[in-house]
Protein backbone atom coordinates (compact mmCIF):
# COMPACT_ATOMS: atom_id res chain seq x y z
CA UNK A 1 0.00 0.00 0.00
CA UNK A 2 2.80 2.28 -0.23
CA UNK A 3 1.53 5.99 -0.93
CA UNK A 4 -1.56 5.89 0.62
CA UNK A 5 -1.55 8.30 3.45
CA UNK A 6 -2.35 5.51 6.41
CA UNK A 7 -0.66 7.72 8.45
CA UNK A 8 -1.98 9.20 11.74
CA UNK A 9 -1.63 11.99 14.32
CA UNK A 10 -0.19 8.92 16.80
CA UNK A 11 2.61 7.95 14.57
CA UNK A 12 3.44 11.21 14.18
CA UNK A 13 3.37 11.91 18.12
CA UNK A 14 5.53 8.54 18.61
CA UNK A 15 8.09 9.84 16.14
CA UNK A 16 8.68 13.06 18.19
CA UNK A 17 8.67 10.73 21.55
CA UNK A 18 11.12 8.87 19.88
CA UNK A 19 13.53 12.25 18.80
CA UNK A 20 13.85 13.71 22.58
CA UNK A 21 13.40 10.61 24.41
CA UNK A 22 9.92 11.56 26.18
CA UNK A 23 7.06 9.19 26.77
CA UNK A 24 4.30 9.90 24.19
CA UNK A 25 1.86 12.00 26.39
CA UNK A 26 4.65 14.71 26.65
CA UNK A 27 4.82 15.17 23.07
CA UNK A 28 4.68 18.81 22.58
CA UNK A 29 1.61 19.74 20.00
CA UNK A 30 4.07 22.01 18.39
CA UNK A 31 6.50 21.43 15.91
CA UNK A 32 9.69 23.56 15.32
CA UNK A 33 11.95 23.20 12.29
CA UNK A 34 14.17 20.07 13.73
CA UNK A 35 11.06 18.06 14.52
CA UNK A 36 9.90 18.35 11.48
CA UNK A 37 13.28 17.59 9.95
CA UNK A 38 12.98 14.28 11.74
CA UNK A 39 9.10 13.83 10.90
CA UNK A 40 9.66 13.94 7.33
CA UNK A 41 12.83 12.19 7.29
CA UNK A 42 10.92 9.14 9.23
CA UNK A 43 7.66 9.36 7.33
CA UNK A 44 10.32 9.63 4.04
CA UNK A 45 11.56 6.54 5.52
CA UNK A 46 8.58 4.90 6.23
CA UNK A 47 7.22 4.97 2.82
CA UNK A 48 10.44 4.59 0.89
CA UNK A 49 9.76 7.57 -0.99
CA UNK A 50 10.77 11.34 -1.08
CA UNK A 51 8.53 13.96 -0.02
CA UNK A 52 9.17 16.90 -2.17
CA UNK A 53 7.67 19.49 0.10
CA UNK A 54 8.32 23.21 -0.69
CA UNK A 55 9.47 26.20 1.55
CA UNK A 56 6.42 27.58 2.45
CA UNK A 57 4.73 23.81 2.94
CA UNK A 58 7.17 23.37 5.43
CA UNK A 59 6.67 26.93 6.85
CA UNK A 60 3.38 26.81 7.36
CA UNK A 61 3.72 24.28 9.89
CA UNK A 62 3.34 24.88 13.62
CA UNK A 63 1.56 21.62 15.14
CA UNK A 64 1.44 18.11 14.73
CA UNK A 65 -1.59 18.46 12.91
CA UNK A 66 -0.08 21.19 10.68
CA UNK A 67 2.27 18.59 10.20
CA UNK A 68 -0.08 15.97 9.22
CA UNK A 69 -2.00 17.48 6.90
CA UNK A 70 1.20 18.37 4.75
CA UNK A 71 2.17 14.97 4.86
CA UNK A 72 -1.04 13.73 3.59
CA UNK A 73 -1.35 16.30 0.71
CA UNK A 74 2.69 15.30 -0.61
CA UNK A 75 1.65 11.50 0.08
CA UNK A 76 -2.08 11.79 -1.57
CA UNK A 77 -0.66 13.94 -4.65
CA UNK A 78 2.45 11.42 -4.85
CA UNK A 79 -0.33 8.53 -4.89
CA UNK A 80 -2.32 9.89 -7.83
CA UNK A 81 0.55 11.34 -9.54
CA UNK B 1 49.21 38.34 17.50
CA UNK B 2 45.75 39.88 17.92
CA UNK B 3 46.38 42.90 16.45
CA UNK B 4 43.70 45.01 14.45
CA UNK B 5 43.42 42.19 11.52
CA UNK B 6 41.95 44.88 9.44
CA UNK B 7 45.23 46.58 9.70
CA UNK B 8 46.89 43.50 8.44
CA UNK B 9 47.62 43.12 4.92
CA UNK B 10 44.59 40.83 3.47
CA UNK B 11 46.86 38.57 1.55
CA UNK B 12 46.59 36.10 4.93
CA UNK B 13 43.46 34.84 2.80
CA UNK B 14 45.37 33.87 -0.06
CA UNK B 15 47.77 32.68 2.31
CA UNK B 16 45.95 30.58 4.40
CA UNK B 17 42.37 29.95 2.30
CA UNK B 18 42.45 30.48 -1.60
CA UNK B 19 46.08 29.03 -2.26
CA UNK B 20 46.91 25.99 -3.72
CA UNK B 21 46.68 24.14 -7.22
CA UNK B 22 43.70 25.86 -9.49
CA UNK B 23 42.17 22.74 -10.07
CA UNK B 24 41.94 21.59 -6.69
CA UNK B 25 37.79 20.76 -5.87
CA UNK B 26 36.89 23.19 -2.59
CA UNK B 27 33.22 22.08 -2.66
CA UNK B 28 30.69 19.96 -3.78
CA UNK B 29 27.61 21.78 -4.49
CA UNK B 30 26.78 18.92 -5.87
CA UNK B 31 28.56 20.54 -8.88
CA UNK B 32 32.59 20.79 -8.02
CA UNK B 33 33.63 24.45 -7.63
CA UNK B 34 37.60 24.12 -7.88
CA UNK B 35 39.86 26.88 -6.24
CA UNK B 36 40.03 28.76 -9.61
CA UNK B 37 36.59 29.49 -10.18
CA UNK B 38 36.83 30.05 -5.93
CA UNK B 39 39.08 32.99 -6.90
CA UNK B 40 37.54 34.20 -9.86
CA UNK B 41 34.21 34.76 -7.82
CA UNK B 42 35.59 36.00 -4.90
CA UNK B 43 37.52 38.56 -7.00
CA UNK B 44 34.06 39.12 -8.75
CA UNK B 45 32.40 39.64 -5.40
CA UNK B 46 35.09 42.15 -4.11
CA UNK B 47 34.54 44.61 -6.99
CA UNK B 48 30.79 44.40 -6.44
CA UNK B 49 31.41 44.83 -2.40
CA UNK B 50 33.49 48.16 -3.32
CA UNK B 51 30.79 49.43 -5.75
CA UNK B 52 28.38 49.16 -3.35
CA UNK B 53 31.05 51.52 -0.91
CA UNK B 54 33.08 48.88 1.04
CA UNK B 55 36.29 50.40 1.90
CA UNK B 56 39.34 48.93 3.72
CA UNK B 57 38.33 48.61 7.24
CA UNK B 58 34.83 49.05 6.90
CA UNK B 59 32.59 46.38 7.57
CA UNK B 60 29.74 44.15 5.68
CA UNK B 61 27.16 42.31 7.00
CA UNK B 62 26.10 38.83 5.22
CA UNK B 63 22.75 37.85 5.90
CA UNK B 64 22.79 34.76 3.91
CA UNK B 65 22.18 31.59 4.22
CA UNK B 66 24.72 28.61 3.92
CA UNK B 67 25.36 29.30 0.26
CA UNK B 68 28.20 29.60 -2.27
CA UNK B 69 26.96 33.62 -2.30
CA UNK B 70 27.80 33.36 1.63
CA UNK B 71 31.17 31.59 1.19
CA UNK B 72 32.17 34.01 -1.89
CA UNK B 73 31.29 37.28 -0.07
CA UNK B 74 32.82 36.55 3.28
CA UNK B 75 35.82 35.51 1.74
CA UNK B 76 35.89 38.60 -0.74
CA UNK B 77 34.74 40.67 2.17
CA UNK B 78 38.16 39.74 4.49
CA UNK B 79 40.60 39.71 1.23
CA UNK B 80 39.01 43.75 0.87
CA UNK B 81 40.62 44.23 4.19
CA UNK B 82 37.00 44.22 5.33
CA UNK B 83 34.95 43.03 8.84
CA UNK B 84 32.35 40.18 8.13
CA UNK B 85 29.48 40.83 10.30
CA UNK B 86 27.56 37.56 10.54
CA UNK B 87 23.63 36.81 10.77
CA UNK B 88 22.52 34.21 10.77
CA UNK B 89 19.54 34.05 7.88
CA UNK B 90 17.00 32.95 10.18
CA UNK B 91 16.95 35.90 12.70
CA UNK B 92 13.87 38.33 11.89
CA UNK B 93 14.09 41.74 10.62
CA UNK B 94 13.62 42.81 13.65
CA UNK B 95 16.82 41.12 15.08
CA UNK B 96 19.17 42.31 11.68
CA UNK B 97 17.74 45.71 12.59
CA UNK B 98 18.97 45.83 15.72
CA UNK B 99 21.75 44.59 14.76
CA UNK B 100 22.66 46.45 12.23
CA UNK B 101 22.11 50.04 13.53
CA UNK B 102 24.61 48.65 16.34
CA UNK B 103 27.06 48.00 13.88
CA UNK B 104 26.53 49.83 11.42
CA UNK B 105 28.19 48.27 8.08
CA UNK B 106 29.19 49.82 4.68
CA UNK B 107 27.18 47.73 3.07
CA UNK B 108 24.92 44.57 3.21
CA UNK B 109 24.85 41.43 1.57
CA UNK B 110 21.16 39.72 1.48
CA UNK B 111 19.37 37.43 -0.71
CA UNK B 112 17.46 38.42 -3.45
CA UNK B 113 16.35 35.61 -4.77
CA UNK B 114 16.61 31.60 -3.04
CA UNK B 115 16.27 28.28 -4.64
CA UNK B 116 15.61 25.27 -4.08
CA UNK B 117 13.00 23.05 -2.36
CA UNK B 118 12.93 22.44 1.47
CA UNK B 119 15.00 21.14 3.92
CA UNK B 120 18.06 22.48 1.84
CA UNK B 121 21.37 22.69 3.94
CA UNK B 122 23.15 24.68 0.92
CA UNK B 123 21.15 26.99 -0.45
CA UNK B 124 21.10 28.39 -4.39
CA UNK B 125 20.76 32.20 -3.89
CA UNK B 126 21.08 35.13 -5.98
CA UNK B 127 22.86 37.80 -3.63
CA UNK B 128 22.29 41.23 -3.55
CA UNK B 129 24.58 43.93 -2.41
CA UNK B 130 23.48 47.17 -0.71
CA UNK B 131 25.11 50.37 0.70
CA UNK B 132 24.37 50.63 4.35
CA UNK B 133 26.33 53.82 6.12
CA UNK B 134 29.50 55.51 5.21
CA UNK B 135 31.26 54.67 8.43
CA UNK B 136 34.31 52.24 9.28
CA UNK B 137 33.85 49.13 11.86
CA UNK B 138 33.93 49.66 15.16
CA UNK B 139 36.67 46.83 15.88
CA UNK B 140 39.53 45.59 13.91
CA UNK B 141 37.81 42.03 14.24
CA UNK B 142 37.90 39.97 11.16
CA UNK B 143 34.54 38.56 12.42
CA UNK B 144 31.94 39.91 14.29
CA UNK B 145 28.79 37.01 15.51
CA UNK B 146 25.69 37.69 17.57
CA UNK B 147 25.13 35.26 20.52
CA UNK B 148 21.70 34.99 22.05
CA UNK B 149 21.89 37.58 25.19
CA UNK B 150 20.93 38.12 28.40
CA UNK B 151 20.41 41.66 28.22
CA UNK B 152 17.76 41.96 25.67
CA UNK B 153 20.30 43.06 22.72
CA UNK B 154 22.50 39.98 21.57
CA UNK B 155 25.94 40.18 23.06
CA UNK B 156 28.40 40.88 20.01
CA UNK B 157 31.66 38.73 19.95
CA UNK B 158 34.71 39.23 17.68
CA UNK B 159 37.81 37.76 16.53
CA UNK B 160 40.72 38.25 14.82
CA UNK B 161 41.67 37.28 11.39
CA UNK B 162 44.79 36.20 13.52
CA UNK B 163 42.80 34.63 16.14
CA UNK B 164 40.48 32.71 13.27
CA UNK B 165 44.30 31.55 11.59
CA UNK B 166 45.25 30.49 14.58
CA UNK B 167 41.95 28.25 15.40
CA UNK B 168 42.65 26.79 11.68
CA UNK B 169 46.73 26.13 12.56
CA UNK B 170 44.85 24.60 15.61
CA UNK B 171 42.64 22.12 13.86
CA UNK B 172 45.83 20.70 11.78
CA UNK B 173 47.43 19.51 15.03
CA UNK B 174 44.38 17.27 16.39
CA UNK B 175 44.27 13.92 15.48
CA UNK B 176 40.95 12.66 14.10
CA UNK B 177 40.35 15.64 11.82
CA UNK B 178 39.70 14.85 7.92
CA UNK B 179 42.88 14.74 6.17
CA UNK B 180 43.99 16.30 2.72
CA UNK B 181 42.47 15.22 0.21
CA UNK B 182 39.76 13.96 2.11
CA UNK B 183 36.00 14.71 2.21
CA UNK B 184 33.48 16.32 5.12
CA UNK B 185 30.08 15.66 4.66
CA UNK B 186 28.83 19.01 6.30
CA UNK B 187 25.95 19.86 8.31
CA UNK B 188 26.50 22.70 10.47
CA UNK B 189 25.74 25.96 9.41
CA UNK B 190 28.61 28.02 8.07
CA UNK B 191 27.24 31.22 9.45
CA UNK B 192 28.35 29.57 13.18
CA UNK B 193 31.95 28.82 14.53
CA UNK B 194 31.81 24.98 13.93
CA UNK B 195 30.83 25.29 10.41
CA UNK B 196 32.91 28.08 9.81
CA UNK B 197 35.64 27.42 11.23
CA UNK B 198 35.97 23.65 11.65
CA UNK B 199 34.07 22.88 7.95
CA UNK B 200 34.45 25.92 5.61
CA UNK B 201 37.58 27.89 7.03
CA UNK B 202 40.14 24.00 7.49
CA UNK B 203 38.81 22.94 4.36
CA UNK B 204 39.82 25.43 2.34
CA UNK B 205 43.26 25.46 4.49
CA UNK B 206 43.90 21.65 4.36
CA UNK B 207 42.56 20.92 0.92
CA UNK B 208 39.52 19.06 2.55
CA UNK B 209 36.58 18.63 0.42
CA UNK B 210 33.07 20.23 1.54
CA UNK B 211 30.22 18.64 0.64
CA UNK B 212 26.70 19.47 1.84
CA UNK B 213 24.09 17.06 1.64
CA UNK B 214 21.76 17.58 -1.18
CA UNK B 215 19.14 17.89 1.99
CA UNK B 216 18.49 17.28 5.60
CA UNK B 217 17.85 13.68 5.63
CA UNK B 218 19.66 10.91 6.80
CA UNK B 219 19.51 8.99 3.33
CA UNK B 220 20.63 12.15 1.67
CA UNK B 221 23.59 12.51 4.03
CA UNK B 222 24.77 8.89 3.12
CA UNK B 223 24.51 9.32 -0.77
CA UNK B 224 26.78 12.57 -0.10
CA UNK B 225 29.24 10.02 1.85
CA UNK B 226 28.53 7.48 -0.91
CA UNK B 227 29.31 9.95 -3.97
CA UNK B 228 32.86 9.63 -3.97
CA UNK B 229 35.42 7.09 -2.99
CA UNK B 230 37.56 9.35 -1.01
CA UNK B 231 37.24 8.94 2.86
CA UNK B 232 34.62 11.01 4.47
CA UNK B 233 33.68 12.51 7.97
CA UNK B 234 30.68 13.87 8.70
CA UNK B 235 30.07 16.94 10.48
CA UNK B 236 27.36 18.05 12.37
CA UNK B 237 25.15 18.52 15.76
CA UNK B 238 24.02 15.80 17.87
CA UNK B 239 20.16 15.72 15.93
CA UNK B 240 22.13 14.72 13.05
CA UNK B 241 23.48 11.48 14.55
CA UNK B 242 19.86 10.51 15.60
CA UNK B 243 19.01 11.14 11.83
CA UNK B 244 21.97 8.95 10.73
CA UNK B 245 21.15 5.85 13.93
CA UNK B 246 17.89 5.76 12.40
CA UNK B 247 18.70 5.52 8.42
CA UNK B 248 19.50 2.01 7.18
CA UNK B 249 22.15 2.28 4.97
CA UNK B 250 21.63 0.37 1.27
CA UNK B 251 24.97 -1.00 1.12
CA UNK B 252 28.34 -0.80 2.74
CA UNK B 253 30.14 2.66 3.15
CA UNK B 254 33.74 1.69 3.37
CA UNK B 255 34.40 5.98 2.53
CA UNK B 256 32.83 7.45 5.88
CA UNK B 257 35.44 7.18 8.53
CA UNK B 258 33.88 9.05 10.99
CA UNK B 259 31.35 10.82 12.24
CA UNK B 260 32.13 14.20 14.75
CA UNK B 261 29.49 16.34 16.27
CA UNK B 262 29.67 19.57 18.46
CA UNK B 263 27.31 21.06 20.99
CA UNK B 264 25.36 19.06 23.49
CA UNK B 265 26.55 15.96 25.02
CA UNK B 266 25.31 12.82 22.98
CA UNK B 267 23.44 10.53 25.26
CA UNK B 268 25.12 7.24 25.81
CA UNK B 269 22.39 5.25 23.97
CA UNK B 270 22.57 7.37 20.88
CA UNK B 271 25.82 6.85 20.20
CA UNK B 272 25.54 3.39 20.92
CA UNK B 273 22.93 3.17 18.41
CA UNK B 274 25.16 5.05 15.66
CA UNK B 275 28.71 3.37 16.68
CA UNK B 276 26.40 -0.29 16.09
CA UNK B 277 24.91 0.60 13.12
CA UNK B 278 28.26 2.20 11.22
CA UNK B 279 30.96 0.58 13.15
CA UNK B 280 33.08 3.96 12.98
CA UNK B 281 34.00 6.58 15.66
CA UNK B 282 31.32 8.85 16.72
CA UNK B 283 33.78 11.97 17.89
CA UNK B 284 32.62 14.91 20.47
CA UNK B 285 34.01 18.25 20.21
CA UNK B 286 33.53 21.20 22.55
CA UNK B 287 33.77 24.74 21.53
CA UNK B 288 32.45 28.40 21.80
CA UNK B 289 31.59 31.08 19.28
CA UNK B 290 34.33 33.15 21.12
CA UNK B 291 36.86 30.94 21.03
CA UNK B 292 36.32 28.22 18.32
CA UNK B 293 37.25 24.80 18.90
CA UNK B 294 38.42 24.15 22.66
CA UNK B 295 38.59 20.35 23.46
CA UNK B 296 37.86 17.21 21.53
CA UNK B 297 37.19 13.83 21.88
CA UNK B 298 37.53 12.55 18.21
CA UNK B 299 37.94 8.93 18.57
CA UNK B 300 35.35 8.85 21.67
CA UNK B 301 37.36 7.20 23.74
CA UNK B 302 36.94 9.73 26.84
CA UNK B 303 33.15 9.71 26.43
CA UNK B 304 32.49 12.37 27.99
CA UNK B 305 35.45 13.85 28.50
CA UNK B 306 37.27 15.47 26.26
CA UNK B 307 41.04 16.67 25.63
CA UNK B 308 41.85 20.53 25.66
CA UNK B 309 42.64 21.36 21.83
CA UNK B 310 46.65 22.26 21.07
CA UNK B 311 48.03 25.57 22.36
CA UNK B 312 44.26 25.57 24.28
CA UNK B 313 44.43 26.12 28.44
CA UNK B 314 41.64 24.86 30.17
CA UNK B 315 41.37 25.02 34.51
CA UNK B 316 38.39 24.92 36.84
CA UNK B 317 37.77 28.03 39.14
CA UNK B 318 37.48 28.04 42.50
CA UNK B 319 33.58 27.53 42.03
CA UNK B 320 33.97 24.70 40.02
CA UNK B 321 33.38 26.84 36.48
CA UNK B 322 35.46 25.80 33.13
CA UNK B 323 37.88 28.67 31.91
CA UNK B 324 39.66 28.60 29.25
CA UNK B 325 42.28 30.57 27.62
CA UNK B 326 41.89 33.31 25.56
CA UNK B 327 44.22 36.13 25.55
CA UNK B 328 42.19 39.21 24.50
CA UNK B 329 38.49 40.16 25.51
CA UNK B 330 36.15 39.12 22.45
CA UNK B 331 33.13 40.65 23.56
CA UNK B 332 32.19 43.88 21.68
CA UNK B 333 31.24 46.84 24.01
CA UNK B 334 31.21 44.99 27.10
CA UNK B 335 33.85 44.79 29.89
CA UNK B 336 32.24 41.92 31.92
CA UNK B 337 34.66 40.47 34.34
CA UNK B 338 32.31 37.34 34.92
CA UNK B 339 32.68 36.52 31.45
CA UNK B 340 36.74 37.24 30.65
CA UNK B 341 39.12 38.67 32.71
CA UNK B 342 42.95 38.44 32.39
CA UNK B 343 43.05 36.35 29.73
CA UNK B 344 41.01 33.76 30.84
CA UNK B 345 37.13 33.44 29.25
CA UNK B 346 34.78 32.29 31.66
CA UNK B 347 32.77 29.23 30.29
CA UNK B 348 29.66 29.96 32.08
CA UNK B 349 29.85 25.66 31.75
CA UNK B 350 30.27 23.66 35.33
CA UNK B 351 32.82 21.30 34.42
CA UNK B 352 35.91 19.65 36.10
CA UNK B 353 39.60 19.01 34.77
CA UNK B 354 41.41 16.07 35.64
CA UNK B 355 44.86 16.93 37.35
CA UNK B 356 46.55 13.81 36.22
CA UNK B 357 44.74 13.35 32.27
CA UNK B 358 44.10 16.69 32.04
CA UNK B 359 41.24 15.52 30.33
CA UNK B 360 38.09 18.03 30.84
CA UNK B 361 34.31 17.42 31.83
CA UNK B 362 31.62 19.36 31.00
CA UNK B 363 28.99 18.90 33.67
CA UNK B 364 26.32 21.24 32.54
CA UNK B 365 25.25 25.43 32.18
CA UNK B 366 25.49 27.35 35.61
CA UNK B 367 22.84 30.25 33.24
CA UNK B 368 20.02 30.37 31.19
CA UNK B 369 21.76 29.46 28.11
CA UNK B 370 19.76 26.16 26.59
CA UNK B 371 21.49 24.35 23.47
CA UNK B 372 18.89 24.15 20.83
CA UNK B 373 20.30 22.51 18.02
CA UNK B 374 23.62 23.40 18.44
CA UNK B 375 22.43 26.61 18.81
CA UNK B 376 23.01 28.72 21.83
CA UNK B 377 19.61 29.74 23.04
CA UNK B 378 19.81 32.31 26.31
CA UNK B 379 15.70 31.93 27.73
CA UNK B 380 16.27 35.61 29.53
CA UNK B 381 16.28 36.72 26.06
CA UNK B 382 13.20 34.82 25.17
CA UNK B 383 11.73 35.89 28.59
CA UNK B 384 12.44 39.61 28.22
CA UNK B 385 10.92 39.62 24.45
CA UNK B 386 7.81 38.14 25.56
CA UNK B 387 7.78 40.59 28.75
CA UNK B 388 7.70 43.50 26.23
CA UNK B 389 5.30 42.56 24.52
CA UNK B 390 1.55 44.15 24.16
CA UNK B 391 -1.07 42.26 26.64
CA UNK B 392 1.23 39.93 28.27
CA UNK B 393 1.73 41.12 31.76
CA UNK B 394 4.69 38.63 32.95
CA UNK B 395 6.08 35.99 31.35
CA UNK B 396 8.47 32.97 32.83
CA UNK B 397 10.65 30.65 30.09
CA UNK B 398 12.10 27.36 31.19
CA UNK B 399 13.54 24.45 29.75
CA UNK B 400 10.96 21.55 29.95
CA UNK B 401 12.18 19.07 26.71
CA UNK B 402 12.17 21.77 24.60
CA UNK B 403 11.74 26.39 25.48
CA UNK B 404 8.82 26.52 27.52
CA UNK B 405 6.88 29.65 28.08
CA UNK B 406 4.08 30.47 30.61
CA UNK B 407 2.37 34.05 29.95
CA UNK B 408 -0.11 35.85 32.21
CA UNK B 409 -1.91 37.72 29.75
CA UNK B 410 -3.49 41.50 31.09
CA UNK B 411 -5.89 41.25 28.52
CA UNK B 412 -7.69 39.12 25.79
CA UNK B 413 -4.51 37.18 23.99
CA UNK B 414 -4.28 33.79 22.37
CA UNK B 415 -1.45 31.65 21.62
CA UNK B 416 -1.70 32.28 17.74
CA UNK B 417 -1.49 35.87 18.51
CA UNK B 418 1.44 35.59 20.51
CA UNK B 419 2.93 33.46 17.94
CA UNK B 420 2.30 35.71 15.56
CA UNK B 421 4.28 38.78 17.64
CA UNK B 422 6.96 36.42 18.64
CA UNK B 423 7.41 35.44 15.07
CA UNK B 424 8.22 39.34 13.89
CA UNK B 425 10.64 39.47 17.29
CA UNK B 426 12.69 36.29 17.59
CA UNK B 427 14.30 34.05 14.92
CA UNK B 428 12.36 30.36 14.86
CA UNK B 429 15.34 28.33 17.05
CA UNK B 430 14.75 30.83 19.64
CA UNK B 431 10.61 30.75 20.06
CA UNK B 432 9.14 28.41 22.82
CA UNK B 433 8.09 25.18 21.56
CA UNK B 434 4.91 25.20 24.51
CA UNK B 435 3.34 27.99 25.00
CA UNK B 436 0.67 28.32 27.79
CA UNK B 437 -1.44 30.89 28.70
CA UNK B 438 -2.36 31.01 32.43
CA UNK B 439 -4.61 33.31 34.49
CA UNK B 440 -2.22 33.67 37.32
CA UNK B 441 1.51 32.84 36.79
CA UNK B 442 2.63 31.12 39.92
CA UNK B 443 4.23 32.78 42.43
CA UNK B 444 6.48 32.86 45.92
CA UNK B 445 5.08 33.95 49.56
CA UNK B 446 7.80 36.40 48.71
CA UNK B 447 5.77 37.22 45.31
CA UNK B 448 8.85 36.24 43.19
CA UNK B 449 7.94 34.27 40.09
CA UNK B 450 7.92 30.34 40.29
CA UNK B 451 10.82 28.99 38.10
CA UNK B 452 10.48 25.28 38.66
CA UNK B 453 9.49 23.19 35.48
CA UNK B 454 7.78 20.69 37.82
CA UNK B 455 5.37 23.56 39.55
CA UNK B 456 4.78 25.31 36.08
CA UNK B 457 3.93 22.35 34.49
CA UNK B 458 1.13 21.58 37.48
CA UNK B 459 -0.01 25.66 37.47
CA UNK B 460 -0.49 24.94 33.34
CA UNK B 461 -2.36 21.23 33.50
Amino acid sequence: MAGRPDLGRADLVTMLAELNATPVEQVSERVGSMELAWLVHLVEQRYDRRLDLTDEQLASVRTVDDALAVFHASLTAAADG
Amino acid sequence: MAENALGTDPEWVDELLLGGDPGDVCLRLPDPVDRATLRRLVADARTRLAGAGLRRGGAVALRLPPSLAYVVHLLATWRSGGQAILLDHRLTDHEVDRALERLTPQVVVAPVRTGGGGLRIFHDVTAGVQAYSDRPAGTGHAVIQLSSGSTGPSKVIGRTGADLAAEVLRYTHIDGVALPGERIILLPSMVHVLGLVGGLLYGLHARVELVPPQRLSGDAILAAVAERDTPATVLGVPFHIGLLASTTPTGPLPQLKRMTTGGELVPAAVARAFTDRYGVPLGNMYGMTEVGVIGTDLYGRHRPAIAPAPGIEVRESSTGELWVSCPTNPYVGLADPTRWADGWLHTRDAGAVDPDTGLVTIKGRFDSQVSVGGMKVDLTEVESTLTGLPGVASAVVVWDDGITAYVQPDGPLTTDALDELLAQRLAGYKRPRNLRLLDQLPRTTTGKLVRSATALRAAGS
